[in-house]
Parts: structure tokens; sequence; C-alpha cells
């Protein structure tokens, strides 16, 4: 009888493909440089001819950026996106990347560890890390670009707030809020709006131990490094997601790796690494099936502000269309635009990197017209990488729709959201 | 009549031909081969590209086995280059006795084939896919072989010892001669002396006699025939042999099973597939066979036990040989014949001088067949010279000789960054090799080609490369490059040469049209019969060259399909979903249907979702509406008046979905089509009164109904003399061909490539960068420039359609305004550029309506009771989004579209209800044996049945589904190719559904 939907290995759906072009032509990076000869390329072609016993062929395969615009957009189900990342480890993994690069890489990919470090010294380390001659100086001697959008410490880790936090309403039922490092080391007032908003729905946040979820090792194709952080998240989440509690993210990276592209990349499919699969949502998603269940507050207070939103690549990766622009509409008086663009251009840690932050630059220059052109004092957007850039290369702030939402519930904005409602 | 005297003349280019021709040249004969097609267009060319270690021989045939562990040191010695050291697993799975592992090891051992036994674990480690019941596996030095390149560089080894080979040079008869007065009168009543053949060069059509000492019949299956020429017998049976390629590497290492030899019991990994044979049927006639579905179950069957799963991977390609063996006494199957090959000196057998037949035997041991052979050859001319074959390394083009490597040619292509230069992408090959292969290698087809540098046999079987291929034939047959050999270059006609090549990979695609691959040709019949129109072409439609079917197999399993009923939905009950939303309409598919119907449902304040696997073909298509191109069934006429011919078919197709719609529901679509393209600033310009005549990218008119401003200057209908303007770099588009072939028929036509600087520095060039050139002003200047000096005599200018993709229209009007002439784009291979424009704006259209399109969102299922679907879901990282709405639309695509999906067992069914179709379970009903064929192909019309309000309907017209609608190519009964009415159908049966629901 017939398989439908069965799983496919990774490398085996190039026998999807048609040869059609379309991946190719939606691709934002082949568009703008020409050392990426595009994903049909990459993916599916070269795929047929590399054979694990031989040296990696090919070199082209890292400038993919790991955005999935081709995934999105291929009508046979290549996982394209996918299979570059695997032949991106296979170059790590047989020694092709130079030192230094490989030292770079595994600096930014690093983001618990570069948190832990910089976070205690924030102000120090922020100083630093805004001083023109030590960005020439990591440009120069480590490749991170000097204009590469790098984030703030901030002040106080998120899960030390936490730890302090009284919850103001009773609960229903419990949810495990998955911080991430961003929320952790750079945006903790992202987790304390994610936190506010669920608990006033009547939730009982829990915020296990946890780490890094690996995605940055992962896009750097470091995959033993990644797969020994998720083993760990594994095993802190698992009695939650046997438990049948949701964990939730506000990083949408975080999320799509513990949902999937862990599981994809590294073939972790045990029974453990499953359940906390299954039990991972988006903090959009999850907030929806609570409106469809009738659980959900909508906005109490108006914010009066025409804003454009921009879905992330990775965010569009999960597949659920664009929750936030739903949750979105759920604040009066808020109107929001969808950017509809595909990709910024930052990717994660793709962008950081001095000989491919020209082509970030290139592939998001229309998002940043579009954002300057509708003189929006704010932008939306779910991942945090994708913020900072966008803030750096427009001058516009750029929040996380979670935060407007936890505003019009009337709690007190933070950061660039509360400096522009104070105009 | 052209005449060559020579030593010893070969006949037959395969394996054996080529050898012996080597080993007579190096032992310094003078030589002549003749074979009648390209070299290994026999049994050579269609094998299975194994190198036996001997292994498989061991216990039932010894010395055999003996012979090819001999042999198999020697060909890794001389020609490495065309051996990948693959090794060998056999394996001994449930299905075979394990008291035979113990024979074959202590076999193995006795005869010297080096073997050795692993653990299963560690045959997983290197061979994941295999199964894991196996119990055990044996390590042995089989190794992968490429047939082609090894006749290839024995016939370049001949030539450089001096030896002549004739491609196409075809024996019509052995020249028999009395004997000699000085020798015995023999009794036997045929000629006592053979003195060469007479051949038929069937490249010029003219007859060549060539004279020779002594003739050696090395023809493989065909030495009976040759020998019967002049009138005696050879006793040769063909046991022909299926096989299956699969599309990708499952495997890297070769597999066998562990037991007695018998069919389908190899798996190799040759290049990039893996082929899984063989069978062995006798057939009386070396030419004429056929693929029987059966043969294609068993490979599948035995496939399956050697990796789970192995019947639903997609299958590339299915080809047969006929291997010939000779048959002195009598047995039981053919498989029982020994292999060992068989040496004829036809003075001692049939008392006739200067002829020896060497036949039968395996490719492994092709050079000590051959060694035999010249050894025979030379104590009949008398003389003693001995074989050196085995010693001289075979010639090389690179510098160092090794081991074919499967990455070879990635490497270097990423070595040189040579992206830009690929012109079959599948299987990497380059303009320079396609080149090298038409000048140097003498290649009289694309077929010929194909075996040299592997044209064609990918994934996409020619979809590309076929006509990118012929348009570069086109121009070196037009630029006098100078020839690398003195002789005369003949050209192949571009148009056969397409039409052939087509043909001869749709002949061995036939037995295997399921699934993806069947997706992938319906695909290929989008692009050669729809886009560029190849079966318009002018010219002959067959040559002397032109490639022969497979006889028609015998017919497939009866099978009766499921019916189609609700409990077939796939259900999506116990998945866990996330909730999308609810809306009023979900329309699935995202196509040029799908947006039409999102578009005025929008438009009429319906709360509308689009969710797509993907983006459709308006990616791929001309980006014109096709109305009605030619009367369903009158073939031959094209339409000149479609709203005429509409009106007849509305009569005579009441099932047609222009006849469920009407003609007033038709007109409306094209007139709101009309006007939204005319408000975006992109207008079209047509009506039912009159189809334009534009030219495709092949040079040849096609009608179209409605065609945006940027192309209708191209019209044929008025013969303003037209320049043709390509661009150097880009592939996809050849100006003289397409000017050439517009002169052939009548229309004023010139075609130059312009050589741009800005686009030379480039490391690749494809139709999206270019567009994005045209829309940043990049490049409009500069290309008008370099045109200026080739308007003389023009009143109008051609363009690829790559115009731009926001401001295709500005750019257009500025290049007329620089030119001086009107000017049109012609679309060329897919991704198309006007697709993408028309989907920008349906797609930004219905955004702005406030309605959304989600794609890589693929339909996973539905929930439904009694008779409404109350949601459908969609495929979402680890779980399923649930879409609710009160009416569902698919606008799936049918098999183009992946709407729906048919399986090897003929079973074919929708992707998003999981409902059956309509279609015969006999695959072999579901072509037509003519790829280019004026009806189309019988399974494409297979589709939803639907009610006068395109809701769905039972087979039996009856159950319907209440709230689910089907539109575009989902439908049943008409195909938009070969009618020339696929955008038309779309727009029609999408506004219909659009502005009702």
């Amino acid at each position: 009888m017939e398989q439908f939907n069965v799983y496919i290995p990774v490398e085996n759906t190039l026998d999807q493909c048609l040869k059609c072009n379309i991946c190719t032509s939606v691709c934002p990076v082949a568009a703008v440089t020409d050392l990426f000869p595009g994903p049909k390329y990459t993916a599916p072609q070269a795929g047929r001819f590399r054979h694990p016993g031989e040296p990696t062929a090919d070199i082209s395969v890292d400038y993919c950026s790991g955005c999935r615009v081709c995934n999105q957009a291929c009508p046979t189900g290549v996982k394209i996106a996918e299979m570059n990342a695997r032949a991106r480890a296979a170059i790590v993994q047989q020694g092709k990347v130079p030192l230094l690069r490989r030292i770079r890489n595994n600096i930014i990919a690093r983001s618990e560890t570069v948190g832990k470090v910089g976070q205690p010294i924030a102000p120090l380390a922020n100083f630093v890390l805004n001083l023109r001659p030590a960005r020439w100086l990591a440009e120069a001697v480590l490749g991170i670009g000097r204009q590469a959008p790098l984030p703030r410490f901030a002040k106080e880790c998120f899960t030390t707030w936490f730890a302090h936090h009284t919850p103001q309403n009773k609960s229903i039922s419990d949810v495990v809020y998955f911080h991430g490092c961003s929320s952790e080391y750079f945006e903790p007032h992202v987790g304390r709006a994610a936190i506010r908003v669920l608990e006033r729905n009547g939730f009982r946040v829990i915020v296990p131990r946890q780490n890094c979820c690996g995605l940055p090792l992962l896009s750097n194709g470091e995959f033993p490094a990644a797969r020994a952080y998720h083993s760990r998240n594994v095993a802190y989440l698992r009695e939650y997601a046997s438990a049948g509690i949701p964990i939730v993210g506000t990083s949408t990276s975080c999320t799509l790796t513990l949902k999937e592209e862990a599981s994809d990349l590294l073939d972790m499919h045990d029974p453990d690494a499953r359940r906390v699969s299954e039990q991972t949502f988006d903090i959009n998603e999850f907030l929806l099936n609570a409106l469809a269940n009738g659980q959900l507050q909508p906005g109490e207070y108006p914010i009066s502000l025409d804003l454009i939103y921009h879905a992330p690549c990775q965010y569009r990766a999960h597949r659920l269309g664009y929750p936030a622009l739903e949750i979105l509409k759920l604040i009066p008086g808020l109107s929001v635009n969808n950017s509809r663009a595909d990709c910024c251009g930052i990717a994660g840690t793709y962008g950081i990197k001095v000989e491919k932050f020209h082509i970030a630059m290139a592939v998001g220059k229309s998002l940043f017209e579009q954002v300057k052109e509708t003189g929006a004092p704010l932008a939306i957007c779910d991942s945090e990488t994708c913020r900072w850039h966008i803030a750096k290369a427009t001058g516009v702030p750029c929040v996380h729709p979670i935060e407007l939402l936890a505003v019009s519930y009337g709690f007190e904005p933070e950061g660039s959201l509360k400096t522009v409602l104070a105009q | 009549m052209k005449k060559i005297e020579t030593e010893v003349l070969v006949i037959g280019g395969g394996a054996t031909g080529t050898g012996v021709a080597r080993d007579l040249a190096m032992r310094g004969f003078n030589t002549v081969l003749v074979e009648k097609g390209d070299l290994t267009h026999g049994t050579t060319g269609r094998y299975h590209g194994l190198l036996h270690s001997g292994a498989r021989y061991v216990v039932k045939d010894p010395q055999a086995a003996l012979e090819c562990i001999q042999e198999n040191v020697i060909l890794r010695k001389i020609m490495p280059q065309c051996i990948e050291d693959t090794g060998g697993f056999f394996v001994l799975t449930e299905w075979d006795d394990p008291d035979y592992a113990e024979k074959f090891f202590s076999a193995c051992q006795t005869t010297g084939i080096p073997v050795e036994e692993i653990s299963v674990s560690q045959m997983l480690k290197e061979e994941p896919l295999l199964n894991p019941k196996i119990r055990r596996c044996f390590r042995v030095p089989d190794a992968s072989a490429d047939s082609f390149f090894g006749a290839e560089l024995n016939a370049e080894s001949a030539r450089q010892h001096g030896a002549e080979i004739l491609n196409y040079h075809q024996v019509m008869h052995l020249i028999p001669e009395a004997k000699r007065p000085d020798h015995q009168m023999s009794s036997s009543p045929s000629p006592q002396r053979v003195a060469g053949a007479l051949c038929h060069d069937l490249v010029r059509d003219e007859q060549v006699a060539i004279l020779a000492d002594l003739t050696i019949n090395a023809a493989g299956a065909w030495v009976g025939q040759i020998a019967q020429t002049i009138g005696f017998n050879i006793p040769i049976i063909g046991g022909k042999g299926t096989m299956l390629a699969v599309n990708h590497r499952i495997v890297n290492t070769v597999i066998n099973r562990c037991k007695m030899p018998s069919d389908g019991d190899i798996l190799v990994p040759v290049h990039t597939v893996a082929v899984i044979g063989t069978t062995d049927v006798p057939v009386q006639d070396p030419d004429r066979y056929s693929i029987e579905p059966w043969e294609v179950r068993l490979c599948l069957e035995e496939g399956e036990k050697l990796i789970p799963g192995f019947k639903y991977m997609r299958m590339l390609r299915a080809w047969a040989g006929v291997r010939p063996l000779y048959k002195e006494t009598e047995s039981t199957g053919t498989r029982d014949i020994t292999r060992a090959f068989v040496l004829l000196d036809h003075a001692e057998r049939d008392g006739v001088e200067a002829l020896v037949s060497i036949t039968s035997g395996k490719w492994t041991t092709y050079r000590k067949m051959a060694e035999a052979t010249v050894d025979l050859a030379c104590r009949k001319l008398n003389v003693q010279r001995p074989c050196k074959t085995h010693e001289e390394v075979l010639p090389s083009r690179e510098g160092h000789i090794a081991y074919y490597q499967l990455g070879h040619r990635l490497r270097e292509i990423e070595r040189e960054k040579a992206y830009g230069k690929i012109i079959c992408e599948c299987e990497l090959a380059t303009r320079q090799d396609i080149e090298q292969s038409i000048l140097q290698g003498k290649a009289r087809s694309l077929d010929d080609i194909r075996r040299k540098v592997r044209l064609g046999m990918g994934p996409c079987q020619g979809g590309f490369c076929t006509y990118r291929a012929i348009g570069i034939l086109h121009e070196i047959a037009t630029q006098n490059i100078p020839p690398v050999s003195h002789e005369r270059p003949w050209m192949p006609d571009p148009n056969l040469a397409l039409r052939d090549f087509l043909q001869e990979r749709w002949k061995g695609l036939l037995p295997v049209l399921w699934g993806q691959q069947l997706r992938q040709e319906r695909f290929n019949q989008f692009i050669y019969l729809y886009l560029l129109n190849a079966d318009q072409l002018p010219g002959p439609r067959r040559s002397l060259i032109s490639p022969t079917n497979y006889a028609l197999a015998e017919g497939g399993q009866a099978q009766s399909a499921p019916e189609y009923s609700l409990e077939s939905i796939k259900s999506s009950g116990d998945i866990p979903i996330s909730h999308a939303t609810p809306v009023d309409v979900l329309v699935v598919g995202a196509g040029l249907a799908g947006l039409v119907a999102a578009w005025q449902l929008a438009r009429r304040d319906r709360q509308v979702r689009v969710v797509a696997k993907g983006w459709g073909s308006n990616h791929w298509g001309t980006g014109c509406i096709d109305i009605l191109g030619k009367h369903p069934t009158n073939q031959d006429h094209f339409v000149k008046n479609p709203g005429e011919a509409l009106l007849r078919l509305t009569r005579t197709e009441p099932l047609h979905p222009y006849s469920l719609a009407g003609l007033e529901a038709i007109e409306n679509a094209i007139q709101d089509f009309l006007s939204l393209c005319l408000d975006a600033g992109y207008p079209f310009k047509g009506s039912l009164g009159s189809n334009w005549l534009l030219p495709t990218a092949l040079g040849v008119p096609r009608q179209t109904c409605l065609a945006p401003e940027t192309m209708t200057a191209g019209d044929l209908r008025n013969n303003d003399p037209m320049l043709i303007l390509g661009l150097e770099g880009y592939h996809d588009f050849y100006p003289t061909l397409i000017a050439d072939n517009l002169a052939t028929q009548g229309f004023q036509a010139k075609g130059v490539l312009i050589s741009l600087p800005s686009l030379k520095k480039r490391n690749f060039i494809n139709p999206t960068i270019l567009a994005e050139l045209f829309d940043s002003q990049a490049i409009i200047e500069e290309l008008c420039l370099a045109a200026k000096s080739h308007l003389k005599g023009a009143k109008r200018v051609g363009v690829p359609a790559v115009l731009g993709l926001r401001h295709a229209r500005v750019n257009q009007q500025q290049m007329e305004a620089m030119l001086g002439l009107p000017v049109f784009e012609i679309p060329a291979l897919p991704p198309s550029i006007p697709g993408i424009r028309l989907h920008n704006l349906l797609a930004d259209t219905i955004h702005s309506l406030h309605s959304s399109i989600h794609n890589g969102a693929a339909a996973s299922g539905a929930i439904y009771s009694s008779n409404r679907v109350k949601a459908i879901t969609t495929l979402a990282a680890q779980r399923n989004l649930l879409h609710a709405a009160e009416a569902f639309v698919l606008a799936t695509g049918g098999i183009l579209g992946g709407g729906f999906t048919t399986s090897y067992t003929g079973y074919a069914h929708d992707t998003v209800l999981g409902l059956s179709l309509q279609i015969s379970p006999e695959q072999t009903s579901w072509h037509n044996l003519e790829f280019i064929h004026p009806e189309g192909h019988p399974v494409h019309r297979a589709g939803f049945d639907v009610d006068r309000s395109f809701r769905l309907l039972s087979h039996r017209g009856n159950t319907r589904l209440e709230n689910v609608y089907a539109i575009g190519s989902a439908l049943g009964h008409y195909d938009g190719i070969p009618e020339r009415s696929f955008e038309g159908v779309a727009l029609v049966s999408g506004h219909f559904i659009g502005s009702r629901i």
C-alpha cells in the first residue's frame, strides 16, 4: 500500500527533484553573489556526486545561508537546506576549513559560552565590542565583520530575574519556557514579556535547566558539538515532555532546532528526542492554539501604530504560515503590514562573518528599503539575529511580537519599545 | 563505390570488437573496424556495469570464475580510468541457502579470489540502506566499470597504433570469393572464402566495400546474422537481460546475493546511479525484443530484498541488452549455457576461409577473448606476434591515470568555478565536453554525445540538456570551426537530433513511468511540447540512424483500482495539530488556477488562504494564456480563432472543463484578467477572436490567445524581418538556431550572439540574474549598443524573455527607444521570468486584498464528516497545521503539479485527500510509443470528475463531497498540453470557482 508522507532520510529526498530551477530562482544568496551556484546545484545535483569515502568535492556549499527559502518553494519536497547543512558538516569534518576561520566559527557559534563570559562583565564587554579598533582587530584576525550587528549583553540574566519573580495570576496548567541564549544573555525583556503573557492566560511557567539549542553549531557544520548540546537539552526537558507539558520558546531558531532541525541533521530519533520535539511550540503558535480553544485573552490597551512585520526565514521553516500576524491582530489599534521579504540576510551567524557580510547586506537590501519607506517607528520580527541586523541596517528599532502583546495586556514596555511608545 | 583494402577487418564495435582491433593494431596489422551504430551500440552499451571478481561463478562455473579474477587484475592495471574500485559484497539474505555461503567461501579461496567475511554491523556501517536482516556478508574485489569509456579507449588505442574505426557502417553482407584454383574444392555449398564485407555508410548513405585478408566477426549477438549473409549458420541464442537504474547511488559497493546466480540478484553502483538486474529471457532476433512489465516487477522485488523500500524509490530508466549465447548442445534455460567465450574458425567448422567469429563471454573477459582471437588470426595469417594488450595502459586524456572516482567531475567544476559552463546539469557535462565530442569525437547524434559525456543520463533524462545540446550543435555547424580530423565533418541536423534523442530517452523511460519519473517526464513534455513546440520542428522526422523502439510489451498485470470512496480519504485524525485561523475558503495549490481562484474570492471579500507545497507551473510556463491551440480531436489543425473552436468544443466534448464552465464564463475570465493586468502596469493583449502566433525558443510558431505586450511585437502573422539577439554565457537561448528554423518556415529572421563584458566576468548566468540586471538598469544600454551594428534590415528585435521581473514594460520601452525598433521577448527554458511576473502580479493582488499565501505547506490529509470536509491539514515542523474552512478548492495540478501521484503498482491517487483516480492499472496503456505524439499521452487525461459547479464527483457520478472543488490540471477529461489550453483551463476554472463559492 502507498506510503503517505513517510519519513525519507534527508539525502534520499534528492530523488524528488525535477531539476525545475524554481529553487535557484528564489534563492536570495544566488541572486546576489557569484560564489554560490544555487540550491539546485549544491543539493540535489551535487548530492549525486558525493561519496562518503571520498574527500569533499565542493566548497561552494558553505555559502548557503540556510534560509530555507528554497525548501518552501520546491514543489516536490527536496530537503535542500538540510542537504547543504550536512554537506557543510562533511567539509568541516574533513578539515577543509582554514584554522583561523574555524576558530572564529566556533567562537560565534557558541553563543552560550560567549554569554557566560560576556554577561558578567556586560558594561565592559559592550564597550569593547563597540570600539572601532577592537572591531577592526576582530575582523583582521578572526574574520568577524567589523560592521556586523553584534548584540549588547544584558545587565542581568533572564534566569536571574526569573528566580526572583512571583507570578501574579492563578494558573490552570503548566508550560515550560525555553529562553535560549538571546533571552538569557542579551534580551531578557523578551523573556519577561513572554512570561507575563503566559501567566496572564493562566499558565504556570517553569524554566528548567537548559543550554544552548546548538543551532549556530549546526549551521557551522560542527555536528559533534551540536549533538552534545542537543542531547543535554533532551535530558533536561524529557520529563516535562513525557508529562505532556508544552515547551514554548520565543526564539524561532531555538524552537525550530528543538522541533526538527537537530533531529533531521543529526539523525537523532530516539524516543526521548522525539517526545521533546513533539512538545515544542513557537510562542505565537502556542497562543493561537489557546485562542482556538477559547483560552486566550485579547489585548486590552490599544497600540495605535502602523508597523511592519518581517517573518524570519527560519520562522517560515516552521511551516505555520504567519501566526505572529494573527496574534498581533488581537491588539486593538495596531495595524501591521507583512514585509513578504524572503530573508533579511543575517541567517544567524552567517552574516557576521567578514566574507559573507556583504552578501547579508545585499540579500536584505530590499527589506531594509521597505522598512525605511514605510516610516514605521518599529519593525517586528520573531528572531533575535534578524532584529539586530534590521535595526543596525535601517536605524529602525526592532521588537518581538510578544513584547507588543505584553504592553497591550498592560505591562510596562522595556527597551526600544519603551522609547518609541513614550513618543 | 568507395573501396578500402586492409589486412584484417573487424565487424562489431563492442568491447570484443574494439579489444580485437586494439590487439591487432598493436601487433602491427593493418586493421579496419566497422560498427553499424556508435561504438557499444549493441550489448556492450547495455550492460550492468560490473567488473566481476569471479565470485558470482565460483561455485557454478569455476573455470569462468578463474578467468574473471585473472582479467579483473589485468583490467585494473590497463584501464583504471574506466573502473571505480567500489569493492563488492556477497550477502546472505533470509531467502538464500546458508549452505551455499560455506561452499562459496571455500570455492573463492580455492580459485584464488580474495574473500573476507565482515560482520553485518560493519556492512551496515558501510552501506546503511542494506537490509538489516542480512545474515552474513563477504567482501570481494568486484568493481564497477564504464563500458562506453572502455570501448572508446580501446578504439583510441587502436587508432594510435594505426587502425581505422568506422562507426555507422552497417555490414550488408560478407563478400564471398571462390577458392583459389590451387586449393582443393570443398564439398560445402557455401562460398569458400570471405574477401571482406560490403558496408552501408549510414551517415553519408553510400556503399563502401572493405577488402581484407582476414575477417573477424565480432558482432556479438549478431554473429549469426553476419554468417547468414553468405548462407551458413551460427547457432546463437539471444539471452535478453533487462536492468533498471535507480535515480541515485543508493549503494557505493556492488551488492550480490550469495546464492546460485539467477535473476535480479546484483545491484551495481555505476557513476551516479545504481543498476539492479538482470533477467534472462530467450529471444530470436537481437533487434526485436521488449521490456516486459514482469521483468520490471522482478527487478523491483529482488531489489526490495536487498534494500527495504527499494520498490518505492525513483527508478530512472530501464534498458535491455541481448547476450549472445552459443548453443552447441541442448539445455534447459539460457542461463545454463556456459558463459565461456566461443571462438570459431570457420575454415574448420564450415569450410569457409578467412573468417573467424568470436562471441559470447562477458565484458570482464573481453581482453582475453580478443587475445585468443588475435592469436588465431596470427596463426591463420602465418605470423607470430605476441600479445601486449595486458601490459600497455590505455590512453588517457588526463596526466595521471587512476581509478575513476564519483566526485571527480564535481571537484573539477568546483576547482575551475565552471558553474556557468554546465550544459547537462544532472551529470555535470560542460560545454567544452560537448563541443569536444562533436568536433573530435565525431558524434553523429546526441546519443553518441551521451555515451561520451553522459549527456541526458541524469534524473531529468535530457529535459534541459537536449535543447542546449542542439543549440550548441547548430552553432558549431554554422560557425565553420576547423575540424580536428582531416575528414569533412558531417554535422547532424539539429532538429532531427532533438527528435531522435527525445525518442531515444523515451524508449527507456516507458517501462518505469510512474511516481517521480512520470512527473519528470510530464515536465519534459511541458518543456518540449508546450514551451518549445518541438513537434512542429521543420525537417525530416527520421533518418537511417534514428533510434528504434523496443517491441511492444505483452501487457501489465491486471489489477482493479480501488473505488473512489470517502473511506479512503487520508485522515489527519490522530496526528498532533496546531491551529491556523479558520477561513471561508482554503485553496490548495499556488499555480495559475489556485491564484486566480484566490484573487476572485478575495475580491468578493471572502476570507481565503492559499496553501501550497511549493510554487507552481507559473514558474515554468510561457507567461502567456493559451486558451485553445489545437482542437482536442482534430489534431492536424491549429486553431486560428479560439472563439469558434470553443463553440465546436463545447458541442463535441461535454465533459471538458470549458464545456462545464460555458462560453460566457470564459469571456468573463478573460475580461477580468485583462483588466487586472492592465491595472497592474503589465498589460496583456488578445481576444477570443484570434490567436497570436509567437516564436518559441526553437524557432517554431506557437498559438496563444493572451500575450503580454512584452511579447506581441513578435507576432509571426506579419512577416517583418526580425533580428534575434542571444547573450553569450546564457545557455538557454540560441538565436541562430531560432532564426534558421524560422527562415526555413518562410519567416524573415537573422540571429546574432552578443558578448557582453559585464556578463563575461560572472561565474554563471541564469534568467533570474539577467532579469535583475535589466530591472536595475545595469545592462540595457550595454546590450543596445552592442546590438546596434546588427540592426540593418531588421524591423523588430527579439530577445530572451528576461526583460525584468519588476519593470519589464519600462525596460522594454527603454530598449525600443534606444534601438528605434519594436522589441519582443521569447520565452525559454524554466524558470520563466514572464511566468514569475504573472505569479507575482497575482500574489501581490491577493495580499493587497488581505489574504495570504503559504508555501512550504504540503497538504497531508483532511478531517471530514458525512459529505463535508471540515478541515485540511498541512505539514508543519513536527506536526500538522489545521486549516478549517467552509469550502476547499483543489488546484493541485495533476501529475505535473504533484496533485496526483502514481506508483509501480499502477495505482494512482490524489495527494491531498488520498482519493483514488480513475486510471487504467495497465501502465502500458498510459503512454504512446512515440514521445512526440499529436494526441499526447492518455494518462494525463485522468483527473477529478466534477459537476457543473466543479464540485468533486465519483466515477459513477454520484457520491460527492459537498464542499470540495477541483480546478485546473487536476481536472480530468482533457490534456492541456497537446490541445494547448494549459493556462486557459486554469484561468477559466479558477475564475469560475472564485466568482461563485
